[in-house]
């Protein structure tokens, strides 16, 4: 009895230690992404004189709005982002609905070749896309789409990595619920719609989160491929601001990051609790 | 819906499997050869050096009026020279050649060599433009094979900031040291003047062109990194110049940094060696009195910036009206415009006795400095701005002898790799 309690006591001790352990560990974690995150909102509030001194400024003092209004009316901030919206948004559409409907086909249905057709796509996981940059260009540009949206998206709608994640989910899943929904007569669109998915939403959400965060910060695709405001997304206006040689006034520069970082902070947000109601939902009784 | 058969998806597996080869590769056809195009409508492509997009907006209209029938499109090619040089590459590979290009110092060159850019010199013999009245060390940084690459346009040197209270307080004459030699005597006055926590000098790190400046140390001991092809590390003045840079390290006076200015501004720092691209930034910033001088001894101060360059592959009417443009952004009331703007240096000799420059000039006496050292200046040695790689090896050089490696070593082993990427990649092609 007594070693019994003397443990216990002992394991509560420990328990109490690593608990602490742990906010001491959520703690600097959250400084570390934190902090960052703090001292560009700050400076986005800054006057240009204020932003470089010794000791620092932890608040804006006085407070000024004008690097915001700046951003938005020496750049043409709203073009670039409808660009990056509709870039996104075809772009991330076209690379889940391609990524699940591949996944489906390589996991749970029967065909020849099956296995090669994986293997290439896993292929083109391995080669970087600074690789093909320079043929792409060359064949994009004798299609004449340089300036154009479908020249952004179609060379960057291939989906390697969608398709490996999904089909990993996809294999993981009970087999017995599969033949059950089979033999209760499911065609494959209904077995991939009702059964499939739903058993794997957190992992089609965390790919949707990955692939939209993805498409909103491309940078050297759609560079390359647009010369102006028509098509050009926000990560290559903002690169107007910084100045190239020479003193950067950081303020506007900020505050643009502030705002384009803004829409896919809000589609986090929204997303995650998505995320954790898949969790739960998805306990299924095997 | 349900009865979707199975080579109905056999076949939406093989649209998948060919949208998931559009992100492997395709090549074009034949990429290199003349372009035609149409030679009254323009493309400038720019990073805007010094943000100075509206500037070039400006000079555009002004040129659209002064020639009614071209039009010139402004595109945004990149956020720096490098991005610059990306892009245009990718239109050599495959896609419309722009007519005016912005190339940098350390990009032209391998342009020049592969015969991707114009010479122009008979260009503008054609079209009566006189090069004479470009400064002659800007002009002369293009010359490659007996032909001029490029126009200079956003043309910086380094300078000498200092921080005028801390000078004071060291009780030394308002101005910059004559010599290297001088400076290292202030140096202990300086890094008392500065206090705890603060340096008397900060110099940008190898990554961040600490090889541009370092040319102007090297020159002050009569080395260099080389004479025309042939490096030139391991000379006597070289070596000396190395050992300065680690002693001045070594003793606590100097300190290696990204963003020297930054410091500079927030007055944590006696003095920076910096582009006169950030005069304008610094003045802002700076809640100090801001000196400005030469660089330390006689004409060891190297050039820097970009220039304007026409692709070589479009036609000659192309090329004539993209001279033209050249032309008339660089000219005498042009280039006032610009580096006013901006704070690069005027490239035309007849610009400075222009009205409107010099009152600018006696209501800006720091960016009178940076152009009354202009005669001062003299083009960089091949080993940096030639060589592929040349500014980066160099960079990564100098880090290593400001941490305290022997310099000779060094230096010897800089020597070796100049050499061989000459022999490698640029020999056969002279």
């Amino acid at each position: 009895m007594r070693a019994r309690a003397h443990g216990a006591e002992a394991a509560s001790h420990r328990s109490r230690g690593m608990t602490v352990a742990g906010y001491v560990g959520m703690v600097l974690v959250l400084l570390l992404v934190g902090v960052p995150l703090f001292w560009i909102v700050i400076t986005s509030l800054k006057e240009r004189g204020d932003i470089y001194v010794q000791p620092a400024q932890w608040l804006p003092d006085p407070a000024t709005t004008a690097n915001y209004h700046d951003v938005t009316t020496r750049i043409p901030f709203l073009d670039y982002f409808r660009n990056s919206v509709i870039i996104t948004l075809v772009l991330s559409a076209s690379k889940i609905v391609l990524g699940v409907i591949s996944a489906y086909a390589l996991s749970l249905l029967r065909f020849p070749g099956r296995g090669v057709v994986f293997l290439v796509v896993i292929a083109a996981l391995m080669v970087p896309n600074q690789i093909t940059v320079i043929s792409n260009y060359a064949l994009v540009a004798q299609l004449g789409w340089r300036n154009t949206f479908q020249g952004i998206i179609v060379p960057l709608a291939g989906v390697a990595f969608g398709t490996f994640l999904m089909r990993n989910q996809f294999l993981s899943l009970p087999g017995e619920i599969i033949e059950a929904a089979r033999l209760d007569g499911a065609g494959p669109i209904k077995l991939l719609w009702r059964v499939v998915l739903p058993m794997s939403w957190p992992t089609l959400v965390a790919f949707s989160l990955i692939t939209v965060v993805n498409e909103w910060n491309e940078y050297l695709w759609p560079f390359l491929m647009s010369d102006d405001q028509r098509t050009a997304p926000l990560p290559v206006g903002l690169t107007l601001l910084q100045n190239n040689d020479g003193v950067t006034n950081w303020g506007p520069v900020m505050a643009g990051t502030v705002l384009a970082m803004l829409p896919v902070l809000v589609l986090f947000l929204v997303l995650q609790r998505q995320m954790i109601k898949g969790l739960t939902a998805g306990a299924v009784k095997s | 819906m349900n009865n979707v058969t199975r080579r109905g998806f056999l076949g939406l597996a093989g649209v998948a499997g060919a949208a998931g080869l559009s992100a492997c590769a395709g090549t074009g056809t034949s990429a290199t050869s003349n372009q035609g195009g149409d030679g009254n409508t323009l493309e400038f492509w720019s990073n805007h050096p010094g943000n100075s997009k509206p500037v070039e907006q400006e000079l555009i209209a002004a040129f659209q009026k002064a020639n009614p029938g071209i039009t010139v499109k402004l595109v945004d090619a990149g956020k720096n020279y490098e991005e610059v040089a990306q892009k245009f590459n990718g239109a050599l590979v495959g896609g419309t050649l722009p007519d005016l290009v912005v190339v940098s110092d350390v990009t032209w060159f391998n342009f020049a060599l592969n015969k991707q850019l114009t010479p122009l010199d008979d260009l503008m013999t054609t079209a009566k433009v006189d090069p004479s009245d470009y400064v002659d060390a800007l002009y002369g940084d293009y010359l490659f094979d007996g032909g001029h690459f490029a126009l200079p346009y956003s043309r910086s040197t380094p300078l000498f900031y200092y921080n005028k209270e801390i000078w004071s307080k060291a009780g030394l004459e308002d101005r910059g040291p004559k010599t290297w030699d001088e400076f290292k005597e202030w140096s202990e006055a300086l890094k008392a003047a500065a206090g705890n926590g603060k340096f008397a000098m900060e110099l940008p790190d190898g990554s961040n062109y600490l090889d541009w400046h370092f040319q102007n140390m090297a020159w002050g001991y009569g080395g260099g990194y080389s004479q025309e092809w042939t490096p030139t590390f391991t000379a006597e003045g070289t070596v000396k110049a190395g050992q300065y840079l680690q002693d001045i390290a070594k003793a606590g006076v100097v300190k290696f940094n990204a963003t020297p200015e930054a410091d500079f501004s927030a007055g944590l720092a006696g003095c920076i060696l910096q582009s006169t691209g950030s005069l304008g930034g610094i003045a802002k910033d700076a809640k100090f009195e801001v000196g400005t001088a030469f660089l330390p001894g006689e004409g060891n101060c190297p050039t820097g910036g970009a220039g304007l360059g026409i692709p070589a592959n479009i036609s000659d009417e192309r090329k004539a009206n993209a001279l033209k443009l050249a032309e008339f952004i660089t000219n005498a009331e042009n280039t006032v415009t610009f580096t006013q703007a901006t704070g690069y240096m005027p490239v035309r000799k007849s610009a400075v006795e222009l009205p409107a420059e010099k009152e600018y000039l006696a209501k800006n006496p720091n960016a009178k400095t940076a152009i009354d050292q202009l005669p001062q200046t003299r083009s960089q040695d091949n080993a940096r701005v030639l060589l592929p790689g040349g500014g980066a090896r160099i960079g990564k050089g100098l880090d290593q002898v400001a941490q305290g490696q022997d310099v000779a070593t060094v230096f010897a082993g800089l020597d070796k790799e100049s050499q061989q990427v000459f022999d490698n990649q640029i020999k056969s092609k002279l």
